[in-house]
């Protein structure tokens, strides 16, 4: 019996949060003093010119939020995915919604719709793929993991092959913004769905830590979870739908920005130990953090152009991945 | 401009792909290559994927010799009614020897190198043209002249752009040069930098780019550096929906009313189809650009400065 199956260690649990909110601390600082126009608080003096105050106030914070938001809902669909599939390599674009997403955005952008109606037509193409996947891979009333998996490569290639259709025939300029859009950024969110972001990270957070000692069963396996007494379907199904929103609502306002539910959740499990009930909170802290810094770097490291974030934490996130890949291989677990 | 940015190198998969999909709407919605009343004469057969080669052989009186344009190519109307070739970077070769395109006039980029190879294997001359400098624009005005045989009025378009150019230039020189930001695209915030023909025509009507510095003709650039740079000319031509406001308005620029430019109400919003295809209306573009950055020269900006789009543009 591995100490993940009993009782919270509270002090061990308090500290790694307290220096995980620590880190996402300094990220944010970090973040709001770069960038491109300088570095500096001095925007908060009294007399500062009106421009120094925008870039800080309407520039850069909600952007170093977004950020934040953005990175803590990756970092937890990312847990999710991996205590649902038993795989702490598993990617949370791997089940499709991020094919749905972008294959919503690429029909509204064909049918001419303004850009501003992007995010909402991807979030119910992501919805839409996330009710199609658990449909089919309902398997005898069950969730099959294996299914599931095989359902959303083939989604992820079947969208993929219409949204070059469409845009190959629709050929409206308007879908330059479509490139962009998956190429992955971090937009300024407006207010009312930088709320709705932070509120859905946290639901999943508290989620993932109630259902924590059930997923941490989980990981053991599903027979031996049964045995234990933990309603593993009705779990995986809570898991499943909770990560898929995550990742849909992402995407839907920042494109595709991989390697942020990879990296996140197994660098925080490599610290901090696999009981889900600290790998949540903590992983959306960390995943906050570490988007924030990225982003940080895609502004600042080319100024006055800037980088796709998605660039950046792709060029962090894929070499650490095969590094992992080949350390699991090396013990003979991976 | 966009259509460049935009063109992010499809993979031979999705090259066949799209290939396969522009043959099926080819199919569907093209009329049928109808014996044309008056055959091209002997000689080069071309098809035109650059809007600006288009548009310079239809001012060099050859546009008879076009038998296919690209996507892109929506103006002037008797070519945008061409035969339809497919998307920028990826005509359809079956589609070109069909046509009998002898002859492909495109612009010179990276990201069609490999469907080159295979047209030059199927016989078809590729003509790589650069239309993104005033240079590469005139020599390309030239190279299309001596193709089409019309050397003499080549030369001539080249002479009176370069006398226009001149004159626009004498006529600003020793004038303050304001900041200007030529916006592209927005969400994000893309702007014309270095080596963009854009870039030109505000150094050239007497202005100074902010992102100068950007080291890329067409760079996605950061907000905030454009903030600091508090520019006093916004030149606003992101935004190419039909009915799109145009004119003297500070639209989402209003946001930052510190900006010398939203205070000054010298924030122009710009047909792109004014600015955005380097060809013979190079002149038109310089003194459209000249007139907003130095109304005290030029006189005032005129509301047809802005749109609507060129008389019978395809959209």
């Amino acid at each position: 019996m591995r100490a993940e199956r009993g009782p919270l260690d509270r002090r061990r649990f308090a500290l790694a949060l307290g220096g995980g909110a620590l880190v996402l601390a300094l990220a944010l600082a970090a973040g709001a003093g770069l960038g491109a126009a300088g570095a500096g608080f001095g925007a908060l003096a009294p007399d500062a010119p009106a421009a120094a105050r925008a870039i800080l106030w309407d520039v850069r914070l909600p952007r170093v939020l977004s950020a934040a938001a953005l990175g803590a809902a990756l970092a937890l669909a990312g847990v999710a995915f991996q205590a649902l599939l038993r795989n702490p390599l598993a990617d949370p674009y791997v089940l499709g919604v991020s094919g749905g997403a972008s294959l919503g955005g690429v029909l509204a952008l064909a049918a001419g719709l303004p850009a501003a109606g992007l995010p909402v037509t991807a979030f119910l193409g992501a919805l839409a793929a996330l009710a199609g996947l658990e449909r089919i891979a309902t398997v005898a009333g069950r969730l099959d993991v294996l299914t599931l998996l095989l359902t959303g490569a083939v989604f992820n290639a079947t969208t993929a092959a219409a949204i070059v259709i469409v845009q190959t025939v629709a050929s409206r300029e308007e879908l330059h913004a479509l490139v962009f859009y998956l190429l992955g950024r971090v937009p300024a969110l407006p207010g009312a769905a930088l709320g709705a972001l932070s509120l859905a990270a946290a639901g999943v957070a508290v989620l993932l830590f109630a259902r924590g000692r059930s997923l941490n069963a989980l990981a053991l396996g599903e027979e031996g979870a049964l045995q234990v007494g933990v309603e593993v379907e009705s779990v995986k199904r809570q898991v499943f739908v909770a990560g898929a929103l995550l990742t849909a609502l992402a995407v839907s306002w920042a494109g595709l920005v991989g390697f942020v539910g990879l990296v996140v959740p197994h660098a925080v499990r490599r610290l901090a130990g696999p009981d889900h009930r600290l790998l949540a909170p903590l992983s959306a802290l960390v995943g906050a953090a570490f988007l924030v810094v990225a982003d940080l770097v895609a502004r600042v490291v080319v100024a006055p152009r800037e980088l796709p974030v998605g660039a950046v934490t792709a060029l962090v996130g894929g070499p650490f991945f095969l590094v992992v890949l080949r350390h699991r291989r090396g013990r003979g677990d991976g | 401009m966009r259509r460049r940015s935009a063109g992010a190198p499809a993979p031979a998969p999705a090259a066949a792909l799209a290939a396969l999909a522009v043959l099926a709407a080819c199919a569907r919605s093209a009329p049928p290559p109808a014996p044309s009343p008056a055959p091209p004469p002997a000689g080069a057969r071309l098809g035109v994927l650059a809007p600006a080669a288009a548009e310079t052989l239809a001012r060099l009186g050859a546009a008879e010799r076009v038998v296919a344009v690209g996507d892109w190519v929506t103006w002037p109307p008797e070519l945008a009614a061409r035969p339809r070739l497919g998307s920028y970077d990826a005509p359809s070769a079956e589609r070109l020897l069909e046509l009998g395109v002898d002859t492909l006039i495109t612009t010179a980029s990276a990201a069609g190198r490999a469907e080159r190879a295979e047209l030059a294997r199927l016989g078809i001359e590729v003509v790589e043209l650069d239309t993104e400098t005033f240079e590469g624009t005139l020599a390309a005005i030239a190279e299309l002249g001596r193709r089409v045989g019309r050397e003499a009025a080549a030369e001539a378009l080249v002479e009176e752009i370069r006398a226009r150019l001149d004159g626009i230039a004498r006529r600003v020189a020793g004038a303050r040069r304001p900041r200007v930001l030529v916006a592209v695209g927005r969400e994000p915030l893309y702007a014309a930098g270095p080596g963009s023909h854009l870039d030109e025509l505000v150094r050239l009507a007497g202005g100074e780019n902010v992102v100068a510095d950007a080291g890329a003709p067409w760079a996605m650039v950061s907000l905030e550096s454009v903030l600091a740079r508090r520019p006093e000319v916004v030149l606003d031509s992101a935004d190419n929906r039909p009915g799109a406001a145009r004119g003297a308005l500070p639209g989402e620029w209003a946001r930052w009313p510190f900006l010398p430019a939203v205070r000054d109400g010298r924030v122009y919003h710009i047909d792109p189809a004014r600015l955005s295809v380097p060809g013979p209306r190079l002149p038109e573009m310089a003194e459209l650009v000249a007139r907003l950055l130095h109304p005290e020269i030029f006189g005032p900006p005129r509301a047809s400065d802005f749109g609507p789009p060129l008389a019978g543009e395809a959209r």
